[in-house]
């Protein structure tokens, strides 16, 4: 299926195509076109930088007009780690200020209400709180547009129904279904704001594995009751996620094969690609702008600053990421085994399988500057105990 | 320091688990006068002698101990008399004068004596009132970061759970000017411990103005009996500890700059709360000011963003009126549940034990129950006071606990100490924001001839400044800003 530039894929398309074979829906996983820009910097240039990507890729008033979006921004970790003295916004999560420009982009094309969501780590309050306790200052965020909202999506939704549940298009490979904050499910559209990033245990994160995420740690998490989820957050997503030594709380569905491995490796791609089945993604938006090289947070031996100065979007996930993994000196159809996968699966590869979106170079349209004009080689920035084999 | 010898202690600790053989032939050496030489280059100048316990050893104690005490004297060392609980202290003060000690300590004594006592007393109980140039208190934690089983304790959060008795010194500091000793021993079992471990016991005590009467644990003092190196460079680690802090006499004036005010009586049910509600704020690295009932219509609250009010009765009407003016005016009041009705119900924006109203400018929190959690009490104040109104934060500082932001008298100056209390801490680049924009900062760290000039920069998208520290400055250290 073609394209065309000023034409949008929402990913909500890729998720109901039936229940056929893992093979077929690859050949057939969605495209859709990526754009690409240099952006040297999260001042005014990363405004005009963003406006320009949204309106190569058809505008976003198509996309949002009158409509609730959620922008799931990445504040992984705790909010007292940096690496050596910069600040998150510039290594590890997205930058406060991309933040409020999105939000005026979306705000400038029609969206009816704009709702800032993560799942802030370990934390009981709301996310402005988590917010001011990381440093950002949250009015920037909540001035950005009339109606923002910030929705921290560890904790119970407020209401009457605190969690949704999530059928996982096309069967899943980990979970059948994921139950998630009821914010998701009143939102319209569902913007995935990552940072361009290795993962140490999962190759790389990007679009997607930003919505691991939106898997809530009071029923993903660590610490959990046995039958239902726990009212607050107690930590990250070690037992269930990563290790596979526990199963969810009675509530949530189970997985589909307890006894499938065991290994972080092979559980958080499925994982991921599971969630981006169940709770599509919309828009794509990667900031390259500055990053860190060799892992998802600081590591000692591991880890560098870096400034790439690339932003990515896309309106298939997978697609973008597949781009972005290209601009990082990967190849985006790499296997586990090839790197940034010598440990693990590729969630792009198992994304593809459920009919989420394609990872083929040669059936995505790339935007703006070229892959080869944009490409910033993570490989030769290293730290000295990083993997590169 | 706790110096703890001869008969008296082998007929207290003899039937004690562990004791042993070698910890018996410790305590004789160190009652004879050539133990002394452990402190020869050392700041220590007193020693708090084991005198009277109420048992058959008293008076053999006292008579063995003289020629200890002489040697003590020769040397310019003040000795003390410690008296436990049981011991009759009229005998303990007449046999102190008789062996010429400089004054003797014993739990809350309200006798009549022209021979200089330091009282002391559990915190919980503390003898506050009592006459005395000195107060001490007992009852305290080995400060550190909580070790049950092999690992590190971590909270309900999974913060480090750490154990600091700089609340209650800042509590005592409120109360009284007087100068505080903090008496607590390392754990008898469990644990070895380093020279980081006494550095950071004397750390605790002193950033927030009290003083650790130093106690050594059983292998140290046994070290040092033998000269053994290890053990001489944790006691000279300890000296260099408190000559760091004896440089510097007027950070003893300096008083919190906290945004919470915790008002309470600090007395029986009130201090297990209100007591529990410091240490855990300190935890949280809420800075608070500890406001004396007794002294809170005396006190302004400028500066204060928010109150606390957790004691079991409701304070006196003058009382709550300066209270309710100070919501009225734009602050917060946190309070039991028997606070009273005003204002008007306001969403708290989190699930809370407290219920919110708007009042005036300002909000009014009160208990929908009793209080009886004081985590969560500590919990939901930090919130509810936000971490909007944060005056510090330290980064990659995983093990650093009870930051503490403190002004000098005449507002000139500002000072923050930061203290990483895990054992064997690593000391990596650390970031400290401020929530002022300073021109300049002077780092202190002990061991360090000068100290460091750091030049705050901005900091990145927020307000106030960044302290940027190498990499290599130790466990504690102390940023002094000029205003």
């Amino acid at each position: 299926m073609n394209v065309t530039r000023r034409g949008f894929i929402v990913g909500a398309g890729a998720a109901g195509l039936g229940l056929v074979g893992p093979l077929r829906l690859r050949a057939n996983a969605p495209t859709a076109p990526v754009a690409i820009a240099k952006c040297p910097g999260y001042g005014p240039e990363f405004l005009s930088a963003a406006d320009k990507l949204f309106d190569q890729l058809g505008g976003l008033g198509r996309l949002v007009n009158g409509k609730t979006v959620t922008i799931k921004i990445n504040m992984t970790g705790e909010a007292d780690m940096r690496l050596d003295h910069v600040s998150a916004g510039r290594t590890t999560w997205t930058h406060p200020r991309s933040v409020a420009a999105v939000v005026h982009l979306l705000d400038k094309a029609g969206a009816r209400r704009i709702r800032v969501v993560e799942g802030a780590w370990a934390w009981a309050a709301s996310l402005e709180e988590f917010m001011y306790l990381a440093n950002w200052d949250a009015k920037l965020v909540l001035g950005a547009a009339p109606r923002v909202e910030l929705v921290n999506t560890n904790l119970p939704y407020r209401g009457k129904k605190p969690y949704t549940r999530f059928p996982v298009a096309n069967g899943g490979h980990l979970f059948p279904a994921f139950d998630l904050s009821t914010a998701y499910a009143e939102s319209d559209v569902l913007v995935s704001m990552a940072k361009l990033k290795q993962h140490l245990t999962a190759g790389v994160t990007l679009s997607m594995k930003n919505c691991f995420g939106c898997s809530p740690t009071t029923i993903y998490g660590d610490k959990l009751p046995l039958d239902e989820p726990s009212p607050v957050p107690y930590g990250g997503r070690g037992e269930i996620g990563h290790a596979g030594s526990r199963q969810p709380p009675k509530s949530a569905p189970p997985e589909k094969d307890p006894k499938s491995p065991r290994e972080a490796g092979y559980r958080i791609p499925r994982f991921v690609s599971d969630l981006v089945a169940a709770n599509p993604v919309h828009l794509a938006i990667i900031d390259g702008v500055e990053t860190i090289t060799g892992a998802e947070l600081p590591r000692d031996n591991y880890t560098l600053p870096v400034k790439p100065g690339v932003l990515l979007a896309g309106t298939n996930c997978v697609s973008t990421d597949a781009v972005a993994m290209a601009v990082m000196g990967f190849d985006p159809m790499a296997d586990r085994g090839t790197a940034p996968f010598q440990k693990c699966d590729s969630t792009l590869k198992l994304a593809e399988e459920l009919g989420v979106g394609t990872r083929d170079l040669k059936r995505i349209e790339v935007i703006g500057v070229p892959i080869e004009k944009a490409r910033f080689r993570f490989l030769d920035h290293v730290g000295p105990q990083t993997p590169v084999e | 320091m706790r110096w703890t010898s001869g008969p008296l202690e082998i007929a207290r600790r003899g039937k004690a688990e562990g004791f042993s053989p070698q910890i018996k032939a410790t305590l004789e050496r160190f009652h004879e006068p050539a133990s002394l030489d452990i402190l020869k280059n050392s700041p220590i100048d007193c020693l708090l002698l084991s005198w009277a316990a109420g048992l058959p050893e008293d008076a053999v104690q006292q008579k063995s101990a003289a020629p200890l005490v002489a040697a003590a004297r020769q040397r310019n060392l003040s000795v003390v008399g410690w008296v436990e609980d049981k011991a009759d202290p009229q005998a303990a003060i007449a046999a102190a004068r008789s062996a010429g000690l400089a004054a003797v300590a014993i739990p809350n004594f309200k006798g009549q004596t022209d021979f200089p006592v330091i009282p002391w007393g559990d915190r919980a109980k503390t003898p506050w009132d009592a006459p005395g140039s000195i107060l001490a208190v007992s009852g305290n934690v080995w400060p550190g970061v909580a070790m049950p089983g092999n690992g590190s304790s971590a909270g309900p959060t999974g913060a480090p759970w750490v154990d600091s008795n700089g609340w209650f010194v800042q509590m005592a500091r409120a109360r009284v000017s007087k100068p505080l000793w903090m008496m607590f021993d390392p754990p008898a079992k469990g644990r070895i411990f380093a020279a980081a471990d006494y550095e950071t016991a004397v750390c605790d005590a002193e950033i927030t103005g009290g003083r650790w009467a130093i106690s050594l644990d059983e292998s140290v003092r046994a070290g040092l009996i033998e000269d053994n190196p290890a053990a001489r460079g944790i006691l000279d680690r300890v000296g260099a500890t408190i000559r760091f802090f004896d440089q510097h006499p007027d950070w003893r004036t300096f008083r919190s700059l906290g945004v919470l005010g915790v008002i309470s009586d600090f007395t029986g049910e009130n201090f297990d709360m209100s007591g529990e509600i410091l240490n855990l704020a300190a935890r949280r690295n809420l800075q608070y000011r500890v406001i004396w009932k007794s002294q809170a219509l005396a006190q302004p609250f400028t500066g204060l963003k928010a109150l606390m009010y957790a004691d079991k009765e409701a304070p006196e009407a003058a009382l709550r009126k300066k209270m309710m003016a100070f919501a009225e005016q734009g602050g917060l009041v946190i309070a039991g549940p028997k606070w009273g009705p005003e204002g008007t119900p306001a969403d708290p924006g989190f699930d809370t034990q407290f219920a919110v109203r708007t009042f005036g400018k300002g909000r009014l929190a009160v208990a929908k129950d009793e209080l009886v959690d004081a985590f969560q009490v500590a919990t939901d104040a930090q919130f509810l006071v936000s971490h909007s109104n944060d005056l510090v934060k330290v980064y990659n500082a995983a093990s650093v606990g009870c930051t503490l932001v403190m002004g000098s008298p005449d507002g000139k100056r500002e000072l923050v100490h930061v203290l990483a209390f895990a054992s064997g801490w690593s000391s990596g680049a650390r970031t400290v924001w401020v929530h002022k924009k300073y021109r300049g900062a002077s780092l202190w760290s002990i061991g360090a001839a000068q100290p460091m000039r750091i030049e705050p920069v901005p900091a990145d998208e927020y307000f106030g400044s960044e302290c940027r520290i190498p990499a290599g400055v130790p466990g504690y250290f102390a940023l002094e800003f000029e205003v």
